[in-house]
């Protein structure tokens, strides 16, 4: 089963939450409990209006700084000495350049878009525009830095845990939408990193700029990563649905083809792979089952494995020949399913006693990696070297969101 | 000739970062009284097995004192599995008449360890959240963050994993008086 309201990540219904930024539509779902058992996000949400009207006359908020302007190396050491940079040179946030920002969006810069874990800081359309001046991020391109953290305070994103876990996990930011070029959203060759489109560069920089100076997350403090990983430096990059054999994973998420739309999904890292040993298309689909389906997989940590999604990134060239193998984006995921797990014996005695104790080891001898096919989320880009494949791997607690970017 | 200093050009930015919350502060409970004849809840993930051994012992203890164990798994997080939890948590924390979650051995158990603690606190019940040594600083932030800064923790020994049956047990039976004692509770 596939086609245009396929929804990647079960239901339609779960897909809809970070769905919310429709103008005129103030919501109050679910996000509103993102502070996961805490006191709560503020209240006093403010409606959308049409871009360019909301923010007119509005007076920003946000603490001044005055720095020497000697080519931006006192805002920068500032940023330093003030722990509100990521280590690399920023943007002067000068009001000109935020108000630009938000003379692009039909929000209020004091529209609450909800708190942001680890300390709850309130993220308002303002300090979202001021993290995303800091980047570079384009006025056009503002909207999806919003809607990416929109995406992620939806708590099935489950941010208080993803922002403080020992874990590498990080938001990844996959882009659909007509607007991919025109914004310089990286898919086609080095779209992880090197290609340098400034769309991808900067609004994921910006998300990653929220959750440490809005969120409060900090590496050895509030964030107890083990290795962190680069994407937390920011991580945004968009699928070649021109080139994708099935429809795109907004489509396949329920929005429309000519909705832009952000999906952010709480990746553990970048893990690729080659192939050049497998000339049928579904040879090649069981080789990634079984590479994506590595012993020390968060997935087998688990007493289940039905929460959480692999995304698997698939050059245009895997596409084309898994697409027809497989016509419908469902038939791949049901493949890739059946074929990924481990034989019991595959880890250490002990090791499978616990895996039996928690119910893992199917009759067959077998441990599935995950619960259901629709966990793993087949996403073309890249470019045409058509050996190379890739896996952002899974967290495990936490769904992925998507949500509209509206401008 | 006199020297001239020109100023130096200056910019003005907005700051990129939140305000902190207003200071809340709310309050923690302790028993004041005898265990025996309490409820008392043991919460766990279901993932380590130092902790799940250490909870198997203090059933054994807390029945010898008097009161009754309510055991708890509180593993997901999100989906069907994640509103399960939340329900479960909530029936819990309103059966029992105070109790410990636990383990804070890892940055997002420790995290939810204290937020279930903290479930517990808002319906007034004493609570304690048990972590290892090396995320103490965590669990003391994080319950600031959610506002409840005076939620009690047990600080174990890090690792507890790994460690052979034998000295979890001893570690068990080690900290069980500390844990009555931050519940304010007596044999």
């Amino acid at each position: 089963m596939s086609g245009k309201n396929q929804v990647d990540g079960r239901s339609e219904r779960d897909a809809r939450p970070g769905k919310s930024l429709k103008p005129g539509k103030a919501k109050r779902d679910k996000r509103d409990k993102n502070a996961a058992g805490t006191s709560g996000g503020p209240d006093g949400r403010s409606a959308p209006r049409a871009a360019g009207s909301a923010n007119g006359a509005y007076e920003l908020t946000a603490e001044v700084l005055e720095v020497d302007d000697d080519g931006g190396m006192s805002l920068y050491e500032a940023s330093l000495h003030g722990g509100w940079g990521d280590g690399a040179p920023v943007l002067a946030a000068t009001d000109d350049r935020v108000h630009a920002l938000l003379a692009a969006t039909p929000y209020p810069g004091d529209h609450v878009l909800g708190a942001l874990p680890p300390r709850f800081g309130v993220a308002t359309v303002e300090l979202v525009a001021i993290n995303a001046a800091l980047a570079g991020v384009e006025p056009q391109a503002f909207s999806y830095v919003l809607a990416a953290v929109e995406a992620l305070l939806v708590p099935e994103w489950n941010a208080v845990g993803l922002t403080t876990t020992t874990s590498s996990v990080s938001p990844m930011l996959i882009v659909n939408g007509p607007a991919r070029d025109d914004l310089r959203i990286d898919y086609r060759a080095g779209c992880l990193g090197g290609a340098a489109g400034r769309g991808s560069m900067t609004i994921g920089r910006a998300v990653a700029l929220c959750l440490r100076n809005i969120g409060g997350q900090r590496a050895g403090e509030t964030s107890r990563t083990v290795f962190g990983q680069p994407a937390r430096f920011g991580l945004c990059f968009g699928e070649w649905e021109e080139r994708s054999p099935w429809p795109s994973l907004a489509e396949r998420r329920g929005f429309g083809a000519a909705d832009e739309v952000v999906t952010v999904h709480g990746g553990k890292g970048v893990f690729p792979f080659a192939d050049v040993n497998n000339d049928d298309p579904r040879d090649l689909a069981y080789a990634i089952a079984r590479t994506v389906a590595f012993p020390l997989n968060n997935w087998f940590l688990e007493l289940t494995g039905d929460s959480g999604q692999i995304v698997l990134l698939l050059n245009p060239m895997w596409a084309r020949r898994l697409g027809e193998a497989f016509p419908e984006a469902a038939d791949f995921q049901e493949y890739i399913h059946e074929h990924a797990w481990q034989p019991v014996d595959a880890f250490r005695p002990a090791n499978a006693e616990i895996l039996a104790a928690k119910g893992r080891v199917d009759d067959k001898g077998r441990v599935a990696l995950a619960a259901r096919p629709d966990q793993f989320v087949p996403v073309v880009c890249g470019g045409l070297g058509g050996l190379h494949g890739a896996a952002l791997t899974t967290f495990v607690q936490s769904e992925m969101q998507s949500a509209m970017a509206l401008r | 000739m006199g020297s001239s200093t020109t100023p130096r050009p200056r910019i003005r930015v907005r700051l990129p970062v939140a305000r902190p919350p207003a200071d809340v502060g709310a309050p923690s409970f302790t028993v004041d009284g005898p265990l025996r004849g309490r409820t008392v809840g043991l919460r766990h993930e279901g993932s380590w097995r130092s902790w799940l051994l250490i909870v198997d012992e203090w059933q054994r203890y807390l029945r010898d004192d008097g009161a009754e164990p309510e055991v708890l798994l509180a593993k997901g997080r999100v989906g069907d599995e994640g509103e399960r939890t939340r329900k479960d948590v909530a029936s819990w924390a309103g059966r029992v008449d105070c109790g410990v979650t636990g383990l804070g051995t890892c940055g997002s158990c420790t995290s939810n360890s204290v937020s279930d603690a903290v479930a517990l606190e808002r319906l007034r019940r004493p609570a304690v959240v048990a972590v290892c040594k090396e995320f103490e600083t965590h669990a003391r932030n994080m319950a600031s963050f959610l506002g409840h800064p005076s939620l009690k923790v047990l600080v174990l020994p890090y690792p507890l994993e790994g460690l052979p049956a034998g000295e979890l047990r001893d570690i068990a039976s080690a900290y069980y008086p500390r844990f009555l004692e931050l519940l304010g509770a007596t044999r």
